[in-house]
């Protein structure tokens, strides 16, 4: 067992295990992360393999150990079996990589994920003009009645909100399976505790049909609220998604008024 | 070894731990969880109203009664804590309860348990012996020939397929009459859906509801007939086979692009021709349209099978899907309208049980998206005044397809051209096949099936006989579908070359490595 | 010797004094009895059938097409299936006698037999089933734990209730005619209109009793009847069609 321990080559084929173990099983696991695709899964092998290459070739004495195993495998009689294997299986293996390179499938289109673009600086909301820049939650201005605009911002949220965007408010509702791209996550830090209340007022009151045609496709399912709720319940279903998740919404003071409540996010 | 000591532990009969180690349940700190979380669906009360439970079927759980579906113990006990925190962790599939385990702490989860427990006295009564059962483990070949023959002799003597039905999707000829404890409709569950059975979808879920019932439910208990030697236990674990048998081994996994091989001969142009057994069939889950009014918060269809082939000059697509009535069917004329009746809706929606046929509408754009890699594609639900989609809408009765361009959910017109549709409705499911010649005959309307390219596609699915008609109905976000082109033989050209040139370099390195090992 | 005796007879006395205190007389069983008979005004109602073509062995049961059983109005105009119980009225200590044998509900031609019946606390119910085709038997009690058992076969399954209730439904799923209705009581005084419309609860301790008369479709009224001794009294009630 030492015997392989402490030869080079064979710690060098240890170090190639491993890392392919950790990039392609063990980093997925990591909290945020994702399944690494195959072609970036390539660049860390490779990376991982021209460091060995480095450290083995640092000196001479291990350079000649390392190369041992590899000049014993084409050369000594005794592994001719072990010569012909490698002799069939790295072609074989070639031919494979080179047929899945040629042989053209049909994938889906890639999916960007869109930047929500500026919001206009006005809306027309049922007939009534709102100015978005600067605007403040009104219900804010009433801290009495908040409990009471709270409590109506649940329901309506229960009431229409919650088949897409879930009961946790994460987006991962009974109905999100359907849609594509999928419900806003309102837990997540980058959707509405990165934008103002007058932003997320114009997203639900215009919903997906009222994103600007100049923007990236746009492919999202949210109505537009405006048909179904009123201005208060808007503005109350706001209030609700804050108090629930714990988020503040960004203010007008902090980030200006030039692209105050612009920041990245999907329906 | 370690598979040995871990089959130790898992069949160690459970230790009663001593009492310091039980967590506490705290019940003020479970109101706080429950208020927050759980009260928007059950009520501030328990009693299952919560503000979103008029929207839902099935209903929220009323805790006031102490009744649950899903238990280890007898019919009519009450649950134990495991049971109750089992469906808290990982919600229960098919309704609108989601898993709250990585979304509440333990902690969290299991006062909200405690509190839950505290809206009915029988949990206080102490009289309540709250045993769960003894199960067995399943017998060996379960999924052998043998063992469903077995399975399936015993669903039909015991009557299983009375609200089941035959074929097990839900449309046995009591089903249409069942309410739950509450008076509410209740669907007999269709059961090639394992994937969405409240109590999981396992062979020993699927016997433990027989041994338990579904308490609330017309679901009975099957452990009478067991303890008084009319059923043995391993025929009725047979039995649970034979039902996990009717769903696909692995719940269905969405993936986006149908592939169309090319077949030689023609397409297959009736929905039961033998050649759709070879062609691999995709899933796509189907949602309540929530977007326009009138809005189906629970709708009928769940999601369809898809199939496609061509021969390279026309395209057969088969869409299969469970709906236990051939609508329209008046035998489920009072089940549609205590379900009108049940799921609240918009305001301007009919609440009159109506004679609607059941629809399936393929949609596609209408002009196919040259730049940005063919991101660009219209609204999904059904276009927008100024980005048409393209459209087959298939109806029940009368039984035809049409062709047509949807501007809109609200605006449908009409095309000369129609695909060609054949369609069978066989114990609960609906078979439709729908065929067009890729290149369209009216090319400035109709869209062109090119092989080799990712071609959007949306379905839509109306179950008439759960009022389901016009915008209320089920809906699909766009997946696509792809004719694929026989490999050419060139493709195998360069694999070869690349092996060769391979092979040969090896030979060329082992020669010289070995000339040099002797010349040394 | 005298002395003796006296302490023995008091003794005696004593022992027994104590015996009656510690175990009083239990006014378990008097011999007063009330009757009546269940009135039914008004035109008597149609009762829907009951199409039972998807099960031919029960179907070969009837004669004619059965009808529901909800409104049962006798040949002599009374109304049957009533189910009357002294509601209150016992003496606090009343202690009622163990249940003995069971009341048994038959499933025979997809009907319950009988439709309202009344059993004890702890009381053995033997639920039968004649048909030998599947019926579910389902308790909806609210007070008392439900249960739901499936009988697809000739078998009889035994459940007992726990506390007193009126009443629990009871119903099968695969045939949703199917309904009966079990009171659950702590007192066996109670009684059900038969065939003639009459009742009878007999062995009723003297005192002042609420007597509930309950029907399904025409809800609850309610008789107070006062008896003492061996007394026979009587407590007609009359229900109106709706």
């Amino acid at each position: 067992m030492r015997r392989y321990t402490e030869h080079p080559f064979w710690q060098a084929v240890g170090i190639l295990l491993v890392a392919y173990v950790v990039v392609v099983w063990v980093v997925p696991l990591l909290p945020g992360s994702a399944i690494v695709p195959k072609s970036v899964v390539l660049q860390y092998m490779a990376t991982v393999l021209v460091g060995v290459l480095i450290y083995v070739s640092d000196s001479e004495e291990r350079w000649q150990r390392f190369k041992e195993p590899i000049t014993a495998m084409l050369v000594e009689p005794r592994l001719r079996p072990v010569r012909s294997g490698v002799l069939v299986v790295v072609p074989v293996l070639v031919g494979l990589v080179a047929y899945g390179q040629v042989q053209t499938t049909v994938a889906a289109p890639p999916n960007l994920r869109s930047i929500h673009p500026a919001p206009p600086t006005e809306i027309t909301f049922r007939g009534k003009a709102i100015s978005l820049t600067g605007l403040e939650n009104p219900l804010r201005q009433h801290p009495d009645s908040l409990p009471a605009y709270l409590a109506d911002g649940k329901r309506v949220y229960y009431q229409n909100c919650l088949p897409c965007h879930g009961d946790h408010l994460d987006g991962q509702g009974h109905f999100a399976s359907g849609f594509n791209p999928l419900p806003a996550n309102f837990q997540d830090n980058g959707t509405i505790a990165q934008l103002t209340e007058s932003f997320v007022f114009w997203r639900i009151a215009k919903g997906g049909p009222g994103l600007p045609r100049e923007g990236t496709p746009w492919n999202s399912a949210m109505p537009k609220w405006e048909d179904f709720l009123t201005e208060r319940e808007i503005w109350s279903v706001i209030l609700f998604l804050y108090d629930q998740t714990g988020w503040t919404p960004r203010t007008w003071e902090k980030t200006g008024t030039g692209d105050g409540g612009r920041g990245t996010g999907h329906d | 070894m370690i598979d040995a000591l871990l089959a130790l532990v898992l069949v160690a009969p459970p230790v009663p731990r001593p009492s310091f180690l039980v967590p506490v349940q705290d019940t003020t700190k479970g109101k706080a969880v429950y208020v927050k979380w759980c009260a928007g669906c059950h009520g501030d009360g328990g009693a299952g109203d919560g503000a979103a439970a008029a929207h839902m079927l099935p209903r929220p759980r009323n805790f006031t009664g102490a009744i649950y579906k899903i238990r280890t113990t007898a019919s009519g006990q009450l649950p134990t804590d495991a049971d109750l925190l089992h469906a808290i962790d990982e919600g229960l599939p098919g309704s609108a309860m989601p898993g709250w385990r990585g979304r509440l702490s333990d902690a969290e989860r299991r006062d909200a348990m405690s509190y839950i427990k505290t809206f009915s006295s029988f949990f206080a009564d102490t009289s309540q012996h709250v045993v769960a059962l003894k199960f067995s483990s399943p017998p060996g070949g379960g999924t052998g020939t043998e063992a469903l023959k077995v399975g399936r002799q015993f669903y039909d003597s015991i009557g299983c397929r009375k609200c089941h039905g035959d074929q097990g999707r839900g449309d046995g000829p009591s089903a249409p009459t069942l309410k739950d404890d509450a008076g509410f409709p209740i669907f007999a569950a269709d059961l090639h859906q394992s994937w969405r059975f409240r109590g999981g979808g396992t062979v020993e879920d699927i016997y433990r509801r027989l041994r338990t019932g579904l308490d609330g439910t017309p679901m009975p208990s099957f452990s009478d007939l067991v303890d008084q030697k009319f059923l043995t236990d391993q025929e009725l674990w047979r039995l649970a086979q034979y039902v996990r048998s009717l769903s696909p081994a692995k719940p269905p996994e969405v993936r986006d692009v149908i592939h169309a091989p090319q077949i030689a001969g023609a397409v297959p142009a009736s929905p039961d021709d033998s050649a759709w057994a070879r062609v691999d069939r995709y899933w796509f889950p189907l949602v309540g349209q929530v977007i326009h009014k009138e809005r189906a918060f629970a709708p009928a269809v769940s999601g369809v099978w898809v199939q496609a082939v061509h021969d390279s000059t026309t395209l057969a697509l088969r869409v299969s899907w469970d709906d236990r009535t051939q609508s329209p069917d008046t035998a489920w004329l009072g089940f549609e309208q205590r379900l009108l009746e049940t799921v609240a809706g918009d305001d301007s929606a009919s609440l009159r049980a109506e004679r609607w046929p059941d629809q399936l509408a393929v949609q596609f754009p209408h002009r196919l998206a040259g730049g940005a890699g063919g991101m660009e594609r219209p609204y999904f639900l059904m276009g927008g005044p100024s980005d048409p989609v393209y459209q087959w809408r298939w109806t029940s009765q009368p039984r035809r397809a049409v062709a047509g361009l949807a501007r809109g959910i609200d605006r449908f017109d009409t095309l000369p051209g129609t695909p060609a549709a054949q369609a069978v409705h066989d114990h609960g499911e609906w078979r439709v096949v729908l065929t067009r010649a890729l290149a369209p005959s009216d090319t400035a309307n109709e869209v062109p099936f090119d092989a080799g390219r990712a071609i959007p596609v949306a379905f839509f699915a109306w179950d008439g006989s759960s009022g389901e008609h016009g915008s209320r109905m089920a809906v699909s976000t766009w997946y696509f579908l792809a004719l694929d082109r026989p490999t050419p033989p060139s493709v195998f050209i360069s694999p070869v070359l690349a092996m060769l040139v391979t092979l040969g370099l090896g030979l060329v390195v082992v020669r010289r490595a070995q000339r040099r090992g002797t010349t040394r | 010797m005298r002395k003796l005796g006296v302490v023995a007879v008091g003794a005696a006395a004593l022992g027994l004094t104590l015996a009656a205190w510690t175990r009083q007389p239990s006014p378990t069983q008097g011999g007063a009895t009330i009757s009546g008979k269940m009135k039914f005004t008004g035109t008597k109602p149609a009762m829907p059938k009951i199409d039972m073509s998807e099960e031919p062995k029960c179907k070969a049961k009837y004669q004619g097409v059965p009808t529901d059983e909800a409104v049962v109005v006798n040949a002599n105009g009374t109304l049957g299936n009533v189910f009357v119980y002294a509601k209150s009225g016992l003496p606090a200590s009343y202690q009622a006698a163990a249940p003995s044998g069971d009341v048994t509900l038959d499933q025979d031609g997809c009907r319950y037999h009988p439709h309202v019946l009344g059993i004890l606390v702890g009381q053995k119910l033997a639920i039968k089933n004649s048909d030998g085709i599947l019926h579910n038997i389902k308790a909806k009690g609210v007070k008392n734990r439900p249960f739901n058992i499936s009988q697809p076969t000739n078998m009889t399954s035994e459940r007992t209730f726990s506390v007193p209730e009126v009443m629990v439904p009871l119903e099968c799923n695969v045939h949703g005619w199917m309904h009966a209705w079990l009171a659950v009581l702590p007192h066996p005084f109670f009684a059900v209109s038969g065939a003639d419309g009459s009742f009878s609860i007999k062995g009723l301790p003297p005192g002042t009793y609420t007597i509930e008369a309950w029907h399904e479709k025409y809800g609850t009224q309610t008789a107070t009847v006062t008896v003492a001794g061996s007394e026979t009294k009587t407590a007609d009630f009359s229900f109106a069609a709706k």
